[in-house]
């Protein structure tokens, strides 16, 4: 795996890239051009673009497993993975779009959503420290103006500031994590610094500070406990599509950089395994105690989607391939379920305008296509068979065991317990409960329909016939060790 | 080549339309009535297709039982080891695909008319009831559910291991259940008569109770042999070996003969041997096609299948394996007893029942012997002429209930005693009926029930298995009898009742599955004619069922030498018993409020015999009741309150509380202990919220804070 120069190869591993670039560019110059009429276009073509990416990328990006660019870039299956996920992630965000008022003609929105995803895209295949921390800044930065992207709205605006300011914080101290490692080790190179630590030239504290530092940054995208605080009030505050693309493909980009770094960069030095898997107990623990608290449904998903990555986090201190293979599957079927979950949570304030759980009430009865994809989407969540959920905590939770990390299995099966409960609290208020008086059925926008149609398909095909997934999921894993 | 790649192809799909059907119907037609029973039937119909397209290829391959179609994917990883599920198709499995998606289709066609369909809404009707006259309320669900059901039994019938198999199995007993309880809102004037959700509960929890035993010897089979792929463990001769070999947790037994023995008794759940018999009978609440659905297309003949497919494990080691003496008992006993049940029943489908209880018995027996081909075959033309039978009884109760309407009398539409003389009035229903009465009773070298009982009553004969041929023979002569006592009753004579003589004939739909299974009740026989036969022998092409079939089983099981003493004995037993049964209600048939002539020539045995030995109120007094009494006294009383609640209560409160355990339970063991709990949880969780204020510039404190912390953790660990 020598590095190459730039031969043809190298452009067409980019694909993916490239394509989203046009894409942007195509979508700023229809929003110009568009009349205010048929501006619902913008958003149906970033997603059949993002489509015929993901197609093309299938058909020609397949991975060769160099370093290209100059080493700034791996083009292996772990990146390959995480990318196809990311672009699915954006082009089904851009469906929802259309169920939110203020996004769904709005062109430069489009534009700024794709230009996260080549962040993302990055985020996964960056294999330099200087390109890793470019792309979580594109990333950051495009996340912080989406977030606070309805100015009118002051949930939004301060939604966009806390995530802004929390981010810029949290990316300050894992900067200096990556210096301590560049001055210490004199290497940029992922790949070049591993053999570094390993030969214990650089002293065990210094390693456990940079860990640590770099962990912030990691820790905020992906939103374990103690690096959560911003989520909650984020995902609140957030234009729910926004939400949805934060809560999956955001934090699936980060666990990508988490595997990228700790695994590939920082092989050597296991000794921060204990504390990781105490962080994920912490963190499956903590996000489902206070999802069971929450009455507005998106501070729920977010708590839920903390108490997802504590998950994720059982399967990343297996340290195995099996353990990585789990938690690629696990961040797959996870991107599938939370954005037909939350794709519900558009759909429902679209015609109702609220997000408080009480309002879910006879759901079922006001649209019952709506309510059973929220049943298949909470009890994917909630880890029920047949479901996608279901098989990607089963795998954790084998990798786990298999790695004789026993008592965190048993943590992560009692919390997958309780996340039942408050999962359940809702679906039986969509169910059970009567509908209020006086209101109607719910509108589903078309472009909604389809994605959500999408998604359901997805999460029982997922879980239904896990076996070809996790063989992707086991190739990007092998990509590590 | 090509013709097995695309047999291979279809046997995965063949029992996707039904599935798909299942959820096109709930999910987008469930208000369209036409559009229900249309999809329902082009996806059984698709099925049917696949399926005779797989068999005719496999027909014309030659030695198919050594290449038979298998195919399978990898579903479950489990790290080093992967679960594959997959498809086979076997010689026996040929078999089935023949006549289970036949028979369901016609089922579903049926169906059609017996729902009332094409009749306007009738007021009256309300979902959970049968319908008066009108067209079923909840006429698209019950297509669902019937797709649900088929489907799940072609899984079952494709499923090249027994976790597939135990799935289609499993989602047929809810299948079971939702259709047995399909009329859940019925209620009946007399309290001790079993409601359809009475009988429900019956069904699934006996059939669940084996369920859970036959699930403990596939845990234990997959322990043991390290798959549960049919052919990976019965063609692998150190699998093989190394399950006779070991011992079981029973000393003395093989563990292949124990796993036999566990796996067995789902089947004695599934298709109702002795002692769980019991469900089948009340299962007649549910409508009569899904009687049809379940006691010839496909749940019994399930259970029968299972072990035919689990034969070479339970055979294993030789003749006289303990596992197959178990069925040969249990399979004889059920036989006789049910028959003997059967005689004096009034209800015109309960003498179905317990007919089909012994016929499956008569199955079971003849595993147990070694009779291998003869089960099979036997399984085949039972489902034919049974499903007629069942769909035949629909057709009578529909005419009578017709009759009914007009007359506006309130009578049970099932008791014989109010038909009599329906000959007339429903000529298509009465011919059909006869060819399948005619079936079951065994008349000599026309019914294909004949060929298929003979060959089991041959084989018993051939193999010096005395008291299995005695008993079996027996049991024939009662089938004979009672079948000729019930076309008596039903069809001959003159109408007993106003509403009978008004009876008339059912819709196409549900006349033209009756003359289609009458044509396969009589010539499905021939297939397995013994190749010795005299003149028959020979021209239908020397036993070609038993040539093809026998190619399922590893090791070739010996067949038997022609003789007449049993064809003798069968033919004498069958045709005594219908003349019998003529003698005494065909010569002269009941007039109106006539005795039954068996309860005097029988005595006080008639009682036994009506009130099935009593088994419903042993079962009562000996398992229901205690188990109440358990979970009622033991688990909530004892178990509930002093155990777990004993460290909060002391014992003297309990005291005080025991003359009201009604309420006490009510309050704080349902109502309030869990809400505590709940309570308990919410409120860690509020105190979290504090941190949680909503200030950025506590978050970065706290977050920095943490950093800070765990860093020094890491430190002073590392150190």
């Amino acid at each position: 795996m020598g590095i190459s120069n730039y031969q043809m190869s190298s452009v067409i591993s980019l694909l993916p890239e490239v394509g989203l670039l046009v894409l942007a560019g195509v979508v700023l110059t229809m929003d110009v051009l568009l009349k205010d009429d048929r501006k619902h276009l913008i958003a149906v073509t970033t997603a059949v673009g993002s489509l015929l990416i993901i197609l093309a990328a299938l058909m020609y990006s397949q991975p060769s497993g160099d370093l290209i660019w100059g080493g700034m870039v791996r083009d292996d299956m772990l990146a390959f993975v995480f990318r196809l996920a990311f672009i699915f992630a954006g082009g089904i965000t851009a469906m929802f779009s259309i169920g939110s008022k203020e996004l769904a003609h709005r062109g430069d929105y489009y534009a700024i959503m794709l230009g996260a995803v080549i962040g993302m895209c990055f985020m996964a295949s960056a294999a330099d420290l200087i390109m890793l921390y470019l792309a979580i800044e594109t990333t950051g930065i495009a996340g912080y103006l989406l977030a606070g992207y309805v100015r009118t709205d002051d949930r939004s605006a301060e939604a966009g500031l806390k995530y802004f300011l929390f981010g810029a914080a949290t990316s300050a101290v894992m900067l200096y994590g990556f210096s301590l490692l560049y001055g210490l080790t004199g290497e940029t190179n992922l790949g070049a610094i591993a053999p570094i630590l390993a030969s214990g030239t650089v002293s065990v504290s210094a390693i456990c500070a940079i860990v640590v530092l770099i962990l912030v940054g990691v820790g905020f995208k992906i939103a374990i406990v103690p690096f959560h605080f911003w989520a909650p009030d984020v995902y609140e505050g957030a234009p729910s599509p926004v939400t949805g693309f934060i809560s999956t493909a955001s934090k699936t980009a980060g666990f990508a950089v988490l595997l990228r770094v700790f695994i590939y960069g920082l092989a050597a030095s296991e000794y921060w395994l204990p504390a990781m898997a105490g962080l994920a107990a912490v963190t499956m623990t903590f996000g489902n105690l206070v999802a069971l608290a929450q009455t507005n449904i998106k501070r729920l998903l977010a708590y839920s989607s903390v108490a997802h990555a504590g998950y994720v986090l059982v399967a990343f201190v297996a340290y195995s391939e099996l353990g990585v293979a789990s938690a690629i599957f696990y961040l797959i079927a996870y991107v599938v379920t939370n954005l037909a979950a939350f794709g519900v949570v558009i759909v429902f304030a679209h015609t109702a305008g609220t997000d408080d759980i009480q309002q879910y009430a006879g759901m079922s009865r006001r649209s019952p296509y709506l309510a059973l994809a929220m049943l298949v989407a909470f009890l994917s969540l909630a880890g029920m068979p047949p479901l996608a959920g279901f098989f990607a905590k089963f795998y954790v939770f084998a990798a786990a065991v298999k790695a004789d990390m026993i008592w965190l299995a048993f943590v992560g099966v009692l919390n997958a317990i309780v996340g039942l409960y408050y999962y359940l609290v809702v679906l039986k208020v969509v169910y059970v409960s009567p509908a209020p008086d006086g209101v109607g059925s719910i509108d589903i926008p078309a472009t909604c329909k389809i994605a959500l149609v999408v998604l359901s398909l997805g999460i029982i095909l997922i879980g239904t016939a896990s076996s070809p997934w996790f063989n992707w999921a086991m190739k990007a894993a092998q990509d590590l060790f | 080549m090509v013709i097995m790649e695309m047999s291979e192809m279809l046997t995965w799909l063949v029992p996707a339309p039904p599935l798909i059907s299942f959820f096109v119907i709930i999910l987008f037609t469930s208000r369209h009535r036409s559009m229900s029973h249309l999809v329902a039937l082009f996806a059984m119909g698709l099925s049917l297709l696949f399926s005779w397209v797989i068999v005719f290829n496999a027909l014309s391959t030659d030695h198919f039982g050594e290449h038979p179609i298998a195919s399978d994917v990898g579903w479950l990883p489990t790290g080093d080891t992967v679960l594959r599920m997959g498809v086979a198709v076997d010689p026996l499995t040929i078999v089935m695909l023949t006549f289970v998606p036949l028979a369901c289709f016609l089922i579903i066609l049926y169906s059609v008319g017996y729902s009332n369909f094409g009749k306007g809404r009738d007021q009256r009707d309300i979902s959970g009831s049968p319908p008066h006259h009108g067209v079923e309320p909840m006429y698209s669900r019950f297509f669902a559910f019937l797709s649900l059901f088929a489907g799940a039994m072609l899984v079952l019938t494709v499923a090249d291991n027994l976790l597939l198999l135990f799935f289609g199995w499993e989602i047929m007993g809810l299948c079971s259940y939702l259709l047995i309880g399909f009329w859940y809102g019925r209620t009946y004037d007399d309290k001790f008569q079993i409601t359809p959700s009475g009988a429900a509960v019956k069904a699934f929890m006996t059939t669940r109770l084996a369920d859970v035993i036959m699930l403990i010897g596939i845990a234990y089979l997959y322990f043991e042999a390290g798959t549960l792929n049919f052919r990976e463990i019965f063609f692998n001769e150190e699998i093989m070996k190394h399950l006779l070999e070991s011992p079981s947790l029973i000393g003395g037994m093989a563990a292949a003969h124990f796993i036999g023995l566990l796996i067995f008794a789902g089947t004695v759940g599934k298709s109702a041997q002795f002692p769980l018999h019991v469900w089948l009978p009340d299962a007649m609440e549910g409508p009569t096609p899904v009687s049809a659905m379940i006691h010839a297309a496909a749940m019994v003949s399930a259970g029968v299948y299972m072990v035919i497919r689990m034969f070479p494990l339970l055979n294993s080691g030789g003749h006289g394996s303990p596992a197959l003496t178990v069925m040969a008992f249990v399979g004889a006993f059920t036989a006789l007893f049910a028959a003997t049940i059967a005689v004096a029943q009034n209800d015109v489908k309960r003498v179905l029942a317990y007919s089909t209880i012994s016929q499956l018995g008569y199955m079971i027996a003849a595993l147990g012997i070694g009779a291998y081909v003869a089960a099979a075959f036997h399984l085949m033309t039972h489902a034919f002429f049974k499903a007629l039978l069942f769909m035949g009884s629909g057709s009578i109760i529909h005419g009578v209930e017709h009759g009914m309407h007009q007359t506006n009398d309130k009578l049970d539409p099932q008791d014989m005693l109010n038909m009599g003389g329906l000959a007339k009035r429903m000529p298509t229903t009465y011919w059909t009926f006869v060819i399948g009465g005619f079936s079951l009773a065994g008349f000599p070298f026309v019914t294909a029930g004949f060929w298929s009982k003979d060959e089991i009553l041959a084989d018993a004969f051939a193999h010096g298995h005395w008291w299995v041929f005695v008993v079996l023979l027996i049991s024939a002569f009662l089938t004979a009898f009672y079948t000729m006592r019930q076309i008596s009753l039903t069809f001959l004579g003159d109408a007993r009742t106003e509403s009978a003589a008004k009876a008339h004939e059912s819709a196409w739909t549900m006349t033209l599955p009756l003359v289609v299974l009458s044509f396969f009740a009589v010539f499905a026989g021939y297939v397995g004619v013994h190749m010795d036969f005299p003149v028959l022998g020979a021209m239908l092409g020397s036993n070609p069922f038993e040539h093809f079939v026998i190619g399922s089983l590893p090791h070739h099981i010996s067949g038997f030498e022609f003789e007449w003493t049993p064809v003798i004995f069968s033919v004498v037993a069958g045709i005594s018993g219908l003349f019998l049964g003529w003698l005494v209600y065909g010569r002269r048939p009941l007039v109106i409020g006539q005795q039954d002539p068996l309860v005097k020539v029988l005595g006080p045995l008639y009682g036994v015999f009506a009130n099935k030995y009593y088994f419903d109120e042993l079962y009562n007094v000996v398992l229901v009741r205690p188990v109440k009494w358990i979970s009622e006294v033991v688990a909530f009383k004892w178990i509930d309150r002093v155990l777990i609640d004993g460290a909060l209560h002391s014992v003297a409160n309990l005291t005080m509380k025991i003359g009201s355990v009604a309420v006490w339970f009510e309050k704080w063991g349902i109502d309030y202990a869990p809400d505590k709990f709940g309570d308990g949880v919410r409120f860690s969780g509020q105190s979290f919220r504090v941190i949680q204020s909503g200030r950025v510039q506590d978050y970065l404190n706290i977050t920095l804070s943490a950093v800070v912390v765990i860093g020094a953790i890491l430190f002073v660990i590392l150190r």
